[in-house]
């Protein structure tokens, strides 16, 4: 990973956004992180992926000391969140899960409360929740009561007092659920604006696409292990096998199935209708190029022809998939 | 920005205040008080029984009520306190701010106790009042009462708090919050006084001084007596004041400070 790391030496802290260190957390029995060892670069937007129940949240919880790990250390630029928890997130703006608020507040009274625990003055107060709550488009709620809101408006007041502090670290668990598509391409805009911004940013999600859109780093978590992390970019450029969805105009035939397993690079052939094939190609876009020619020079009619899914979605199924046959 | 917790409990305690008001629980608290004053005040007229001469007699029928007055206040101002924030998910915004959890404890109790201290300071107000408006006197022994109500209050708040701490749901912490100082230690107390044990640490014991400084016939506390029923088929059992007042200080102190550990080390996991 290229980075601006600095390390713990001599005791001394870290300018590290996010670091832990052996991190491991058990529940009645339940190992839901084992050992894990993060590290998250200044400036970065970075994703942290991973199925369900593979231990996002409760790294999450343990960074933002809603848990208290069995081993190992969280660190927030440098701060031990068990020692010194407030000093810790003092520049950190964090939504975790979906966050319920006082349903007898409305969002400029939650922004309120939040900003004035912080040590905002009322003027700052004021002009931060007015400028957040519009980037969220809550601004025509402002004066209502939470205790109405859908998930997805919770949500929206959720991020917004994340915020409202000008965060240096925003932490995002699943920043886009229960919001509607429109909703979720809205926060989306919104982080990348705040990705250049030059802050951190660290969110979870189980939506590939999502994070190879915002995000320039990821780690991928399975069985609370650290499984791989790195840039998109570099991780990207790791996974050789890709898997197309390849439609016919007409039924193929159990011989011509065969055959495509012939042909170079193809590892794998999967019929999953009457006229459409699914095939792993090994190899980039030229090699795509290449296996397409090939069924159409041999008189196969190629009605469609598309890659399923991202190279970061093929890496995460290869790495998930490698996990689970260890 | 740099805050501290001095500054942070006032603002705690200012937002739990809020939560009590527009939550209706302290307006229909008070709205209760007024019904009870209203019955206290006027069911005798309407059936044709004078007001005792005495202001500490007269104040003796809003006395009867005043512990469990202060075990409602408890219940309403105290027992969910807690519970809630882990119950409804608000600490999933709460917890992530840089405020220390011992922080939000002291900020909510100062709020219940405040909440709580009103309630029953209206009360003793209202029945000072009447004592004045109808026998033409107010005594030191109703202040001294009113003083042992709000020490009861303080006690009962503790507990409520070391229950919220624990306790997964809300309602079962207010369930368990009012049985226990309705009936609970009702039960304890009756049997350990057929034991001839004297149950000087029950909280609902020592609440006895509340009604006991305004009796005329009150002898020292300390001691056994007599039941209404006469013949000693009740026994009551009063402690010292300073007894009392002792134990009331205890459990405050030794609940509130097992809450605050609990709810330091309390983990947010579902």
């Amino acid at each position: 990973m290229s980075n601006k790391l600095t390390t713990v030496q001599d005791g001394k802290p870290s300018a590290q956004p996010i670091q832990t260190q052996g991190l491991r957390k058990q529940y009645n029995g339940f190992v839901a992180l084992e050992g894990l060892d993060l590290q998250v670069p200044e400036g970065a937007c970075f994703g942290f992926l991973g199925p369900n129940g593979a231990g996002k949240s409760t790294t999450i919880k343990a960074i933002t000391n809603l848990i208290r790990p069995n081993k190992g250390k969280a660190s927030l630029f440098g701060v031990d969140v068990q020692r010194e928890p407030t000093l810790a997130l003092r520049r950190v703006g964090a939504v975790i899960e979906t966050p319920e608020f006082y349903g007898y507040l409305s969002p400029l009274e939650t922004l309120a409360y939040a900003g004035r625990l912080r040590g905002m003055n009322r003027r700052d107060i004021e002009a931060k929740s007015e400028e957040v709550l519009r980037m969220v488009k809550l601004s025509d709620w402002a004066n209502r009561r939470i205790e109405k809101f859908s998930k997805g408006m919770k949500q929206r007041v959720a991020i917004a007092q994340a915020l409202l502090h000008d965060p240096a670290l925003l932490i995002l668990d699943e920043p886009t659920s229960g919001l509607d598509p429109r909703g979720m391409a809205e926060v989306r805009e919104i982080i990348t604006s705040l990705k250049h911004s030059g802050r951190t940013i660290f969110m979870s999600s189980h939506l590939l696409g999502e994070v190879q859109e915002v995000c320039d780093y990821v780690a991928l978590l399975n069985h609370g292990r650290l499984l791989l992390q790195g840039s998109v970019r570099e991780l990207s450029q790791q996974t050789d096998v890709s898997s197309l969805v390849v439609s016919f105009a007409g039924s193929i035939q159990e011989n011509e199935v065969e055959w495509v397993k012939t042909v170079p690079n193809v590892e794998g052939v999967e019929k999953s209708a009457n006229a459409t094939l699914g095939l792993r190609v090994r190899g980039g876009v030229d090699t795509h190029a290449k296996v397409l020619e090939a069924l159409i020079q041999h008189g196969l009619r190629v009605a469609s022809f598309r890659p399923l899914g991202s190279s970061l979605e093929q890496l995460y199924l290869e790495h998930i998939k490698e996990a689970e046959q260890l | 920005m740099k805050t501290s917790a001095i500054v942070q409990v006032p603002i705690v305690a200012g937002y739990e205040l809020m939560k009590y008001v527009r939550g209706r629980r302290l307006p229909g608290m008070l709205v209760l008080l007024g019904l009870i004053i209203g019955l206290i005040l006027g069911l005798p007229p309407l059936l044709g029984i004078g007001f005792p001469s005495a202001p500490n007699e007269f104040v003796s029928s809003f006395a009867g009520f005043s512990s469990l007055l202060a075990v409602l206040c408890g219940v309403l101002f105290a027992s969910d306190a807690l519970a809630s924030e882990f119950e409804k998910r608000t600490a999933y915004f709460l917890f992530p701010n840089p405020v220390r959890r011992e922080t939000i404890v002291v900020g909510k109790l100062a709020a219940s106790l405040a909440a709580s201290g009103l309630v029953v300071t209206t009360y003793y107000a209202a029945a000072t009042a009447s004592a004045f408006a109808i026998t033409g006197g107010v005594t030191w022994e109703i202040f001294l009462s009113y003083t042992y109500t709000l020490a009861y209050m303080v006690s009962i708040v503790g507990v409520a708090y070391f229950i919220s701490a624990w306790m997964k749901g809300t309602v079962s912490a207010t369930v368990l919050t009012f049985f226990l100082f309705t009936l609970v230690f009702n039960i304890v107390q009756a049997v350990l006084l057929v034991s001839d044990v004297e149950p000087w640490f029950l909280p609902s014991t020592a609440a006895g001084i509340i009604g006991n400084v305004l009796s005329p016939n009150a002898g020292p506390g300390g001691g056994f007596g007599g039941g209404p029923g006469g013949g000693g088929a009740f026994q009551t059992f009063v402690p010292e004041v300073s007894t009392s007042l002792l134990l009331f200080a205890a459990y405050f102190v030794a609940f509130s400070v097992a809450a605050i550990m609990r709810f330091k080390r309390r983990e947010l996991v579902s």
